[in-house]
């Protein structure tokens, strides 16, 4: 009896034990649960963005006057006003091909190109068959794509099999895998006119056979020790030993693909190539890839190569080797723009692009390329307290990037002028510095399948006009062509301008691209007058040292003397062309030499004065605003730029152990910004203001108009600091005004990053349905940046623009982050994929043209990263130091003639960007979002910018005060969400202030200063939405509705289901104690 | 103490394990929270506080039954209180690591000392989450001999 009971009460004691342990593990799952609930409504709209669903929805009940402000043309639209899918993916694939027939530039022909219709031929280098279309971070090629085989022998895509993928880590394994950029296909398939070839089955199979473990990817990315991944011969040979047998009947011509990727957060870095390869660079050809060009050489006796890259590819060799019969670059096409290259090889388009970058012979000779990568301070650990501030880079080639510094030299060398020929910065000179032996390809050049006869139409009209203190100088250029081939084709006309320089003065450029138009397509013995308007403050000068008389220093200057202007295949033709009118001897010249297509002109002060151009062209006097970019400001003599006065003595060093020791510079890098105010008087700053006025009475206000002043001030100031606070992919609401919490950014430059099916923009009459079956269709497919500018047509760009501005309409995104406008400093950018070029005007043009193509749409194009983002190492706020004459001309140009967009605007209507995003780097010890000097003095008064300029995912959040004082207009605060509730302005985020300060609604209360600057940063962002397509959602009846979603089902049922399992086992536990004591 | 150790049963030394974790989770959590400026944790103070309560109900658990019994309610609500803070305590930490986790395994991948505050907060995580497990398998068990 007694064995029984302690019997029973061990199997109570046991029970209890189970539920006490069952109520233990529920909790912990019931805690987990509500953790992660709190965790995925803390970031919504990034799990939204992820996992395509839907939190909230704009709804606007009164249905009239909506949608009536922007919609895609009715070509795209279907009988009934719905989208057409079809309509849309044909147009995208046209234009992309467009793209990249009009960009790829050919280099190189013996005359093999075009190919013969019904050609057999084979191709060759892993590439082929994997091409890079896009990048693995950033930029990326998606959905279905048709490879360059599938260009060359086919009619049909096959977008169901041939979707492009990308590299990711699986976190589980730890494995790298191949995925798809699109969970399949099922839409349609699309019918094209291919090139009419046969393309080698042989070696297709072999590659598609190695890929299998090489992993490439056709969005790919650099690394800082990369390797190409091109198979060899004897891994060939491993899959088919008698793959050479299929060359008899394929060898009409062996095309071979070299591939260099470009990609977002990783660079090349010198000698940065994994050993063993036989190549020392990364851009440079491996052993491999070397012997793939001979085994092409044994197929066929025409061997034609690809360059599928956004950086300048180490070809020299290729260009003299005799046996090589063509190159053709080809950028990164994107996910159609092989038809591109395959209408240039079988000749159905002639080519007619330009370089955006140079090409050296080694890209290590750039002078930039003495200061690119890793560099912190020497002393970094003593003496920076900041996070990200130990990193610089000295940018010691002053206003010498990319071609400026090789024909500036090459200029000076032939003038034996500067010590230009002397050996330094020589690396495939044999002897002293020679522009043949350095230079394989030069900026702006490239072949045609037809030859064209240029002359200036008429000299070129000059014209000067004053208004107030604003003066504007233009000369238009009016330049004859003439197709003289036998084929039809289009070519650019590049204007070019040198400037009068003096030994010694002030550093000019030898020659600088000022502007550039394009032909129609001529046909044989066709003629177009192609007008070109150059601006000629770009062909001034910026003296830092220059004294306004006011007390300032630093303006534009335009010296009186002999301008030279001239068109050409590119600025070193061009040179050569001014070199020629010069009455330089042409036997001294590399290349080809035509004073007729140069012209001078005597430019006196009065017809137009050396400071005309001291005035912007919003009547602000211009000055020195980034005197602290120069390392020599704060310590100086420590720093010397590269000068024409003496190239040898002033070629850049490596400055890789620099010391910090004036404390003004450290403090910068310490983020000792700006003191906030405790006791202004701000009476005189209104908030909540009575007024009847809505938000969506501002549609397509101007900037000045006063209603805005009456919206602003009936805003509170809280409500204005949220929406100068939280930016991103949504802007705050503020009820007072009618405006709902909306998403409304996304990402990319070539292309919306949403799916057609998943539209922000619910209720727009124009939706594709979410069963369409090309609805899961992904409008990133164009190709990369350098790929449009060098097409040097400003009417590809707008097309883009507009059409990415159609996108838009389509997925519901009035923001667009992008385009990429920083400088291809040099080819080792890991980003170079995603901007332009190397030269401003180029990008400036190229992005102006997209913007205004794009805002017809209602799509406001941001570009990035305003500014000096000049490489990704470090990037994380990177200081690079450099002069303000390098940091106006090089590096901000391209945004100034973007934002101004002076081609575009009238007298009633000011044209120009809306956007922007400002770089995650410094400008010397600065943070770009602080510098009020750029952000404000630059940006705003002189260019004129107005709209939304917003920071880098969550830079700078320790410098709240200093950023929203500076003129940017918000924080990216990508991924929060929920104006008042978890995105609150004492969120964790703004915790840790470099100046000590508490983050609230009040924190400003006594600062007039920074009121007045979060009303303009209000100001600015209303207005830039005011201009937007999401203006065709807003009425008096706007609201929000809260949707459920299946993962907040998912949590939500998660904690029900474990509280009850958790109450369940708290009674068992319970009764279960009760029964052990009763026992 | 010798005697009271001896008449500690499994399930206590599991509390005591998890009260050590605790400690540990807390210390990991000061450190990263203190390696630089910007990744100073702005709810330290909470994660603290969390902390320590679940150490300190930690600690209970292994007291009570000693005065109570196996599996007492007193004893129960500790271990489920600890749980409940440590898996607080974990989750308020995620929520502030988690911009700087996406953004090393994203666009940020080169922030070398953001991997260094990440692996220390590893550790933190470890603490808490190692800490609630282990009182749940204690929960299972008895935390006192019975005869001793």
């Amino acid at each position: 009896m007694e064995e029984y009971r302690k019997n029973q009460e061990e199997k109570t004691l046991k029970k209890t034990g189970l539920f006490r342990g069952m109520a233990a593990v529920t909790t912990f799952l019931l805690s987990v649960s509500v953790i992660a609930g709190n965790t995925l409504e803390s970031f919504a709209s990034t799990i939204d963005t992820a996992l395509g669903t839907q939190s909230e929805m704009m709804v606007t009940d009164d249905k009239d006057a909506v949608y009536d402000k922007f919609a895609p043309p009715a070509n795209l639209l279907n009988e009934d006003g719905t989208g057409n899918s079809h309509a849309l993916i044909q147009a995208a694939i046209d234009l992309n091909r467009q793209q990249a027939a009009e960009g790829s530039v050919l280099l190189k022909n013996n005359g093999v190109l075009p190919l013969a219709s019904g050609s057999n031929v084979s191709l060759f280098g892993i590439r082929s068959q994997v091409p890079i279309l896009g990048s693995s971070f950033g930029v990326k090629a998606c959905g279905g794509f048709i490879n360059l085989d599938e260009a060359l022998q086919n009619n049909v895509t096959d977008f169901a099999n041939h979707i492009t993928t990308s590299l990711s880590q699986n976190w589980a394994t730890g494995q790298v895998e191949r995925g798809y950029t699109t969970d399949g296909w099922s839409g349609d398939e699309f019918e094209f006119d291919g090139a009419g070839f046969k393309v080698n089955p042989t070696m297709t199979s072999i590659y598609t056979k190695l890929n299998e473990t090489y992993l490439h990817t056709e969005n790919a990315g650099p690394s800082e020790e990369y390797d190409p991944g091109e198979p060899s011969v004897k891994e060939i040979e491993s899959v088919n030993s008698s793959y050479k047998d299929s060359f008899a009947k394929y060898g009409d011509a062996a095309i071979v693909v070299i591939g260099r990727p470009s990609a977002e957060s990783e660079d090349y870095l010198p000698g940065g190539i994994v050993s063993g390869l036989g190549a020392e660079e990364p851009l440079a050809l491996t052993t491999n890839e070397k012997d793939m060009i001979a085994l092409a050489k044994e197929c066929s006796d025409k061997v034609i190569v690809l360059v599928n890259s956004a950086s300048a590819v180490e070809i020299g060799d290729l260009k003299g080797d005799a046996d090589i019969d063509a190159i053709l670059w080809i950028g990164a096409p994107g996910s159609y723009g092989m038809l591109g290259v395959a209408d240039i090889l079988s000749g159905k388009v002639s080519p007619s692009g330009g370089l955006a970058d140079i090409f050296p012979t080694y890209n290590l000779s750039a002078p930039a390329m003495q200061n690119m990568g890793n560099f912190s301070y020497k002393n970094a650990a003593d003496v920076i307290t900041r996070e990200n501030s130990s990193n610089y880079i000295i940018e010691a080639e002053g206003i010498y990037v990319g071609y400026r510094y090789y024909e500036t030299r090459y200029y000076d060398a032939v003038l034996g002028q500067g010590n230009a020929a002397s050996k330094a910065g020589t690396y495939a000179s044999k002897g002293n510095w020679n522009y043949d032996d350095e230079v394989a390809y030069g900026f702006g050049y490239g072949l045609s399948y037809t030859t064209f006869d240029m002359e200036f139409d008429g000299e070129p009209v000059i014209e000067v006009s004053k208004e107030g203190d604003v003066t504007t100088a233009t000369a238009t250029f009016n330049v004859k062509v003439t197709n003289t081939g036998k084929v039809a084709g289009k070519k650019s006309v590049q204007i070019y301008g040198q400037a009068p320089y003096e030994q010694g003065g002030i550093e000019k450029s030898a020659i600088v691209l000022l502007n550039y138009g394009k032909t129609k397509t001529l046909q044989p013995g066709e003629s177009e007058t192609v007008s070109v308007k150059a601006d000629l403050q770009y062909i001034a000068t910026y003296d830092s040292s220059f004294d306004n008389g006011d007390g300032t220093k630093g303006t534009y200057i335009l010296d009186p003397g002999t301008y030279y202007f001239a068109f050409g295949n590119g600025a070193h033709d061009a040179l050569n062309n001014i070199m020629a009118l010069q009455n330089v001897d042409t036997a001294s010249l590399v290349g080809e030499a035509n004073p007729a297509y140069a012209f001078q002109t005597e430019i006196t002060e009065d017809v137009i004065s050396r400071t005309a151009f001291a005035y912007s062209k919003t009547g602000d006097k211009i000055s020195n605003q980034l005197d602290y970019a120069d390392w020599n400001y704060f310590q100086d003599g420590e720093v010397t730029y590269l000068s024409r006065a003496d190239w040898d003595k002033t070629y850049p060093k490596t400055y890789s152990d620099m010391t910090l020791t004036d404390q003004g510079l450290i403090d910068y890098l310490n983020g000792k910004y700006y003191t906030l105010k405790t006791d202004d008087d701000t009476s005189d700053i209104k908030w909540g203001v009575n007024s009847d006025l809505m938000f969506y009475e501002m549609a397509g206000a101007s900037f000045d108009d006063e209603k805005w002043n009456e919206l602003l001030d009936k805003m509170t100031l809280e409500e204005a600091q949220y929406i100068a606070t939280f930016g991103g992919p949504s802007i705050p609401g503020a009820s007072s005004i009618g405006t709902v919490e909306t998403y409304m950014t996304e990402n990319a430059g070539n292309g919306i990053a949403v799916n057609l099916n998943a539209s922000k923009d619910t209720e727009a009459p124009w939706n594709i349905k979410s069963d369409d079956p090309n609805g899961n269709w992904h409008p990133e497919v164009f190709g990369s940046s350098p790929l449009t500018a060098a097409a040097f047509n400003p009417e590809l760009s707008y097309a883009l623009g507009e059409f990415i501005g159609i996108e838009s309409l389509f997925t519901g995104i009035p923001i667009l982050w992008g385009p990429g406008l920083n400088t291809h400093r040099h080819a080792y950018n890991g980003r170079n994929g995603e901007y332009y070029s190397e030269d401003p005007i180029l990008s400036g043009y190229t992005a102006m043209e997209f913007a205004i193509g794009a805002l017809n749409y209602g799509l406001i194009a941001a570009p990035k990263h305003y500014a000096f983002n000049d490489q990704e190492t470090n990037r994380a706020g990177v200081a690079p130091f450099m002069t303000e004459q390098r940091a106006r001309e090089v590096e901000l140009r391209a945004y100034q003639i973007a934002f101004e967009a002076t081609k575009y605007d009238t007298d009633s209507y000011d044209a120009g960007m809306r956007g922007l995003m400002v770089s995650f780097s410094k400008i010397g010890p600065v943070e770009c979002t602080v510098s009020t000097g750029l952000m404000t003095e630059i940006l705003k008064k002189e260019w004129g910018f107005t709209g939304y300029a917003v920071t880098d995912i969550y830079d700078d959040f320790d410098l709240y005060t200093s950023v929203l004082t500076s003129g940017a207009t918000c924080y990216d605060t990508r991924g929060m969400s929920g104006f008042y509730t978890d995105t609150t302005l004492d969120s964790p985020r703004f915790a840790n202030q470099a100046d000590g300060a508490a983050i609230s609604a009040t924190v400003f209360a006594g600062d007039a200063n920074a009121q007045q600057a979060v009303k303009e940063s209000a100001h600015n962002v209303l207005y830039a939405i005011a201009s937007s397509n999401l203006m065709n959602r807003y009425n008096a009846t706007t609201h929000v509705v809260k949707l459920n979603t299946w993962w907040r089902t998912a949590y939500r049922t998660a904690i029900g289901v474990c509280a009850a399992l958790t109450a369940i086992f708290a009674v068992l536990y319970i009764l279960s104690k009760r029964k052990e004591k009763e026992a | 103490m010798a005697d009271f150790m001896k008449k500690q049963s499994v399930g206590a030394y599991f509390n005591i394990i998890a009260a050590v974790l605790g400690v540990v989770g807390i210390v990991a959590a000061a450190i990263c929270s203190n390696m630089t400026v910007t990744y100073a944790l702005g709810n330290l103070g909470t994660v603290i506080a969390l902390g320590c309560s679940g150490i300190v109900l930690a600690v209970l658990a292994v007291v009570l039954p000693n005065k109570f019994g196996n599996h007492d309610i007193l004893g129960t609500i500790s271990v489920l209180g600890a749980i409940a803070l440590f898996t607080t305590a974990f989750g308020k930490i995620l929520s502030e690591r988690i911009l700087l986790i996406a953004g090393l395994f994203s666009y940020d991948s080169v922030n070398t000392v953001g991997w260094q505050v990440f692996s220390v907060t590893v550790v933190a995580f470890a603490g808490f989450i190692v800490g609630a497990l282990v009182l749940i398998i204690g929960a299972f068990t008895r935390s006192v001999k019975e005869n001793a």
